[in-house]
């Protein structure tokens, strides 16, 4: 298995940070995405999914007619922003940020208002119909916090999904992030994503304009 | 662009509409009430005798929808046992925080001021009269703040919505109000004289000429909100086309326009209907249909278009 210190992985820098407190994101290459879905799958595995739901998942969108056509991959997954619209509209503060940049639900605390599900500009979020609370990608919290990369990262074939430590200038992250051109989802919202796409195409990301 | 034409989402995940009808008629319930309590007020402190019956009937109103609406909302919740942490977990940032303490003491202060006009005290129910104007104000405009602080939606994040869920409770509120107050008159006809009869007809004449202001106000705040969204950024604009042309067309333009807007509005100013009970009486029903259909369009509609496919 991978881990945060991994030998034989791109992400073989440190994402426990000494100098800094750290703060986690995720770059998506999609030059390298072949759209195979393992990240939806040992994400539903991981973290118990039920059937109909879904915490990260890969849209995959079409265009052109033959022979001038393609497909084109948009893994979908919370962008842990850095000023999450779902914190700060949560009643009962059953939705939080961890120090990390980590945005996380208190499943014990939820009520299930589900207002932060109509506040969030991703639809990222939805109720578990079997524990009857909010939820949502949590970056895979319980495995960083041990050492281990999230499991979508750690399961993806090509290496598309890149996790570290975004105040960490040696970080994998951080590199690709200086080295390209970046795109997050729906920036007008001043919602700050922490996950970042290289190669997104605009149609993929929405389908409207 | 051609080339965009052939474009098409092959997967994605959708997701369910979070708040649903039970929502909708929450917030068409508390404007009710506050609508209505802000008439009885009024209707109070102007001290004119005339208006006294409409006061009592507002005050037993108020309290009596406000202890209805919340139940909505309780049971809209998925975990309704946990309702408790809406009052120990505090968030200052959330509209809902604050509603939570709204929709408890209003309802309070609406009873009590209802107990003082029932008492006929005259200084005590004024008092909580005018406490509760700004509460009842409070309780119309935070619902509008819930829906226009979830900004991933663009039919709600507007400034205007706080302001169009004032006005639509001042037109449904008179609306109410009036229908209630027809149906007393026609219950109790028998023992009154023609001259009394007289006077309470020119007492819903006056309520029905601020039904038809408050109409005007509200369908020029409707065509704002809808012009700004037609020549907005891309989603204002798919929303904008959803109400006027799409699936709530029938809703918003049929319902809550035409049917909830348009015809009050000619029957309650042309001279030859304007003064008949019963007519006034179906307006008002229209109007409350409108409004109800208001509410839906807005919360179930402005959640329609999905975010991530």
């Amino acid at each position: 298995m991978k881990n945060l210190e991994g030998e034989h992985n791109q992400n073989s820098d440190s994402v426990h940070s000494k100098e800094t407190k750290p703060c986690y994101g995720m770059v998506i290459d999609l030059r390298r995405c072949i759209g195979c879905h393992a990240c939806s799958v040992a994400c539903k595995a991981e973290n118990k999914v039920p059937l109909s739901v879904f915490r990260s998942w890969v849209k995959i969108t079409e265009r052109g007619a033959f022979p001038n056509a393609r497909r084109y991959f948009l893994p979908l997954l919370c962008n842990h922003c850095e000023h999450p619209i779902c914190v700060i509209n949560c009643p009962v503060k059953a939705s939080y940020k961890r120090d990390d940049g980590i945005v996380l639900i208190d499943y014990d605390k939820c009520i299930g208002c589900k207002y932060c599900i109509a506040s969030c500009p991703y639809e990222i979020r939805f109720v578990n119909p079997e524990r009857r609370t909010v939820e949502k990608c949590t970056f895979c919290a319980h495995r960083i916090d041990k050492g281990y990369l999230p499991s979508c990262v750690n399961a993806c074939p090509t290496t598309a999904r890149i996790f570290g430590d975004l105040n960490d200038p040696d970080s994998e992250v951080s590199k690709l992030l200086a080295n390209n051109p970046v795109q997050v989802l729906k920036r007008e919202m001043g919602t700050e994503p922490r996950v970042f796409y290289i190669g997104a195409d605009l149609f993929a990301m929405k389908e409207r304009f | 662009m051609e080339i965009f034409e052939h474009s098409r989402t092959i997967y994605s995940v959708p997701h369910e509409i979070p708040l649903g009808v039970l929502i909708a008629v929450y917030f068409y319930l508390t404007v009710l009430s506050a609508g209505s309590f802000v008439i009885s007020v009024v209707a109070n402190l102007l001290g004119l005798t005339q208006y006294k019956p409409i006061a009592k009937i507002t005050a037993v109103l108020a309290p009596l929808l406000l202890m209805i609406a919340p139940l909505n909302l309780i049971i809209d919740l998925e975990q309704k046992p946990r309702f408790w942490e809406l009052f120990v977990f505090l968030n200052p940032t959330s509209p809902i925080t604050w509603g939570s303490f709204l929709l408890t003491l209003y309802p309070l202060s609406a009873i009590i001021y209802a107990y003082f006009v029932f008492t006929g005290n005259k200084s005590l129910s004024r008092l909580f009269g005018i406490i509760g104007i700004p509460l009842a104000i409070s309780v119309h405009g935070y619902t509008g703040f819930i829906l226009a602080l979830a900004k991933g939606r663009a039919l709600w994040n507007t400034f205007l919505m706080p302001v169009l869920f004032l006005v639509s409770a001042m037109v449904s509120g008179i609306a109410l109000v009036i229908i209630v107050y027809i149906g007393k008159l026609w219950w109790f006809s028998k023992g009154k004289s023609p001259e009394e009869m007289e006077k309470e007809k020119g007492l819903v004449s006056n309520m029905c000429g601020i039904l038809v202001g408050s109409i005007v106000t509200d369908l020029f705040l409707i065509f704002c909100d809808v012009a700004v969204l037609m020549t907005s950024i891309s989603e204002a604009k798919e929303v904008a086309h959803l109400i006027t042309m799409g699936k709530f067309a029938p809703y918003f333009l049929g319902v809550e326009l035409f049917m909830g807007g348009v015809i009050p509005l000619i029957l309650l100013t042309t001279p030859a209907t304007k003064r008949n009970l019963g007519v006034q009486f179906a307006a008002s029903l229209l109007v409350m249909a409108g409004i109800m259909a208001m509410r839906y369009v807005v919360v179930v509609g402005g959640q329609y278009i999905p975010l991530s496919m």
